[in-house]
C-alpha cells in the first residue's frame, strides 16, 4: 500500500448507511443493497429503516459489469489524483443493474470500449478504506 | 383538494410578471464581495422596474456561494422581509428563484420579491470542487473519492453515452459552442464578445476531460443579476411592460444523487425530462410555440440533450437538431441569444433569466423578431428547474 496523498478526499465511514459497502470493500467484496421479496437491487444505498425496515438487505454482488461510459482526465485537476493520471473514470453497469462510479486500473484510455466487460478489483488506500474500482476482463 | 382553478401553478400562470432586471459588468475579477455586488445588483433591478427598496418584502436567492437577506434588506433599505428563499442545486436553482418568489406573490406570501445572483468564479482558486479534501460525506461519498469531481467529467460521462448510443458527434457540440460565441458577438455585456469562434479552432482545442474540450465549457465568471417579480395588478402601475410567469417548475427525477445521477431511470434520463413533464403540462404553451429558447449549458452537451428533454427534438436527435443554424439567430430555434454560459458569462444560469427578459421586451441585441414566448432551463445532471416567459 503506497501512502496516499494527505489531501485525499476519503469517504466518511461514519455513515451509517454507506459503512456495509466500506467494510464490504476492505474484505474484498462489493457491497450491494436488494429488497429479499422482489430481488430489485438499490443503488445508491437506502438506510435499513427504509419504509418502516425489514425490506432491504445487503449481498455480495458478483463484481462484474460492464462499460456504460467513461471519461478520461488527462490534466492534473487535483493533488491526490496526480499519479493516476491519465485516469479513465468509468460509469460501470453491475450484472446486478445498477450503475457504479469507478476508475479503470491495467488498462490504458485507447483500449477502452463501451460495453466491454470488467471486473472488481480491490484497491487500498488506508488501513481502513479499500476502494473498488476496475479492469479489463481479458 | 383545492379547486382546479386555485392550484397555484394556474394563480401564477401570466398572472405574476418580471418587472425589471439589473446586473454589474461581468468581469474575471469583479473585485467586490458578493455581499456588495448582490445589493447594487438588486438596486439596478429595482430602478430599472420603478419599484421602491421599501416595497421590496420577499427575496430569492441560490445557496451554494450564499449571500444573506437580511444583510442585503438592510443594505438597500427594505423595510421588512416577509418571505426569503434559497434554493440548493447550483444551476438547477436559477429558474427556481422566480418559480419560487412568483409562488409567494400568487399565494400572497410577499408582494415583491427581489431574485438575485452574485458569484465570483472568475479565479482559479474559486472552484469548489478545487477544495475536496479528506472525509466527504453523504452524496459525494458515491463518486468523490474515484476522482469524479469535476463538473465537466461528471456530465462528460453522459455526454459519451450519448455519442456512443446516438452517434452525436463533436461537431454537434461545436455548432453549440459557435452558436452561443456568434450571439456573444453581437452582445456588449458578453465576456466573449471579441473572440470569434470557428469550428477547426473549436474542434483543435485542448481536451479538459475527454471527450470534452476547452469550448466545450463554459466561462468562469465574477457576476451579479437580479430581477424582480410583483403580480401583473401591481406592474400595471410600474415603469416597465412586463413579462408574464407562464409555468414555472423544479423536478429532482427518481432516485435523485446531488452530481452523479446516474441511477434515476433505465435510460439515465436527466433531470430535465422530469421538469419538462411538469412544465408543459402547467403550460397552455408548448415547445413548438417557443421563438427561442435559453438552455443551460454548463457544457455544450447539455444544450442538446436539453433540447430533447425539453421536447424540441425525439432522443438522440438533439446533434443533427443544430445543424445548418438552426439554433442560430435567424434560425427556427435560437438558443442562448446572449451567448449564455459558454460565451456571455457563467452564473449559474442567472444571465439566462436576464436574456429571456429582453428578448420579450423586444431589447435583446441578438433579438428575435416579435418573440413572444421564450423558455429558460436549468442545469442537466443536478435537481433542477425551468421557465416559461411571455409576452403580455
Amino acid at each position: 500500500m503506497n501512502p496516499i496523498h494527505p489531501d485525499y478526499p476519503l469517504p466518511d465511514l461514519d455513515d451509517p448507511v454507506m459503512r456495509p459497502f466500506w467494510e464490504g470493500a476492505r474484505a474484498g467484496k462489493l457491497m450491494l443493497q436488494r429488497e429479499p421479496a422482489t430481488g430489485a437491487v438499490h443503488w445508491p444505498p437506502k438506510p435499513l429503516y427504509w419504509k418502516g425496515g425489514g425490506r432491504l438487505e445487503w449481498f455480495a454482488a458478483s463484481g462484474r459489469g460492464r462499460v456504460h461510459s467513461y471519461v478520461v482526465a488527462y490534466e492534473p485537476f487535483l493533488p491526490a489524483f496526480r499519479h493516476l493520471l491519465p485516469l479513465v473514470l468509468v460509469l460501470v453497469e453491475v450484472e446486478e443493474g445498477p450503475r457504479l462510479v469507478g476508475y479503470m486500473v491495467n488498462t490504458t484510455p485507447e483500449a477502452m470500449t463501451f460495453g466491454m466487460p470488467v471486473r472488481v478489483v480491490f484497491q487500498p488506500l488506508t488501513a481502513e478504506v479499500t476502494l473498488p474500482v476496475w479492469e479489463p476482463v481479458s | 383538494m383545492s379547486a382546479p382553478d386555485e392550484d397555484l401553478f394556474r394563480r401564477i400562470r401570466d398572472r405574476v410578471a418580471i418587472v425589471g432586471i439589473g446586473q454589474l459588468p461581468f468581469a474575471r475579477d469583479i473585485g467586490r464581495p458578493i455581499s456588495d455586488t448582490a445589493v447594487e445588483a438588486i438596486q439596478i433591478a429595482l430602478a430599472d422596474a420603478g419599484v421602491r427598496a421599501e416595497d421590496v418584502d420577499g427575496m430569492s436567492m441560490l445557496e451554494m456561494e450564499d449571500t444573506h437577506e437580511v444583510s442585503i434588506a438592510r443594505r438597500l433599505g427594505v423595510r421588512d422581509l416577509h418571505w426569503w428563499s434559497k434554493i440548493s442545486y447550483g444551476g438547477g436553482a436559477s429558474c427556481a428563484t422566480v418559480m419560487h418568489a412568483a409562488a409567494a406573490v400568487a399565494s400572497g406570501l410577499a408582494t415583491t420579491v427581489t431574485c438575485h445572483r452574485a458569484r465570483n468564479r472568475g479565479s482559479r482558486s474559486s472552484r469548489p470542487w478545487s477544495l475536496e479534501r479528506v472525509l466527504v460525506k453523504d452524496d459525494k461519498a458515491l463518486h468523490t473519492p474515484w476522482g469524479l469531481i469535476r463538473p465537466v467529467d461528471v456530465i462528460g460521462m453522459w455526454a459519451h453515452r450519448h455519442m456512443h448510443e446516438y452517434g452525436t458527434k463533436r461537431e454537434h457540440f461545436g455548432n453549440v459552442a459557435i452558436a452561443a460565441r456568434k450571439h456573444a458577438q453581437r452582445n456588449p455585456l458578453a465576456m466573449m464578445r471579441d473572440r470569434p469562434l470557428d469550428m477547426q479552432t473549436y474542434l483543435n482545442a485542448r481536451v479538459i476531460g475527454y471527450p470534452l474540450h476547452l469550448y466545450d465549457c463554459c466561462l468562469e465568471t465574477d457576476g451579479a443579476l437580479a430581477c424582480v417579480v410583483t403580480s401583473v395588478e401591481r406592474a400595471r402601475d410600474l415603469a416597465r411592460k412586463p413579462v408574464l410567469v407562464h409555468a414555472v417548475a423544479q423536478a429532482s427525477g427518481p432516485n435523485p444523487v446531488h452530481l452523479a445521477n446516474y441511477n434515476n431511470t433505465p435510460g439515465m434520463d436527466t433531470t430535465s425530462v422530469f421538469c419538462a413533464k411538469s412544465l408543459w403540462a402547467r403550460s397552455e404553451l408548448g415547445p413548438a410555440d417557443m421563438d427561442c429558447a435559453q438552455i443551460y449549458d454548463a457544457f455544450t452537451p447539455l444544450v442538446i440533450m436539453g433540447l430533447e428533454d425539453y421536447g424540441f427534438c425525439k432522443r438522440g436527435e438533439g446533434g443533427p437538431f443544430t445543424e445548418g443554424g438552426r439554433i442560430e439567430l435567424g434560425g427556427a430555434l435560437p438558443v442562448l441569444t446572449s451567448g449564455g454560459g459558454l460565451s456571455e458569462a457563467y452564473v449559474h444560469g442567472f444571465n439566462l433569466i436576464l436574456e429571456a427578459v429582453r428578448q420579450i421586451r423586444g431589447t435583446s441585441a441578438s433579438q428575435v423578431p416579435g418573440c413572444a414566448a421564450t423558455l429558460v432551463t436549468g442545469a442537466s445532471g443536478v435537481a433542477t428547474s425551468a421557465l416559461v416567459l411571455r409576452a403580455a
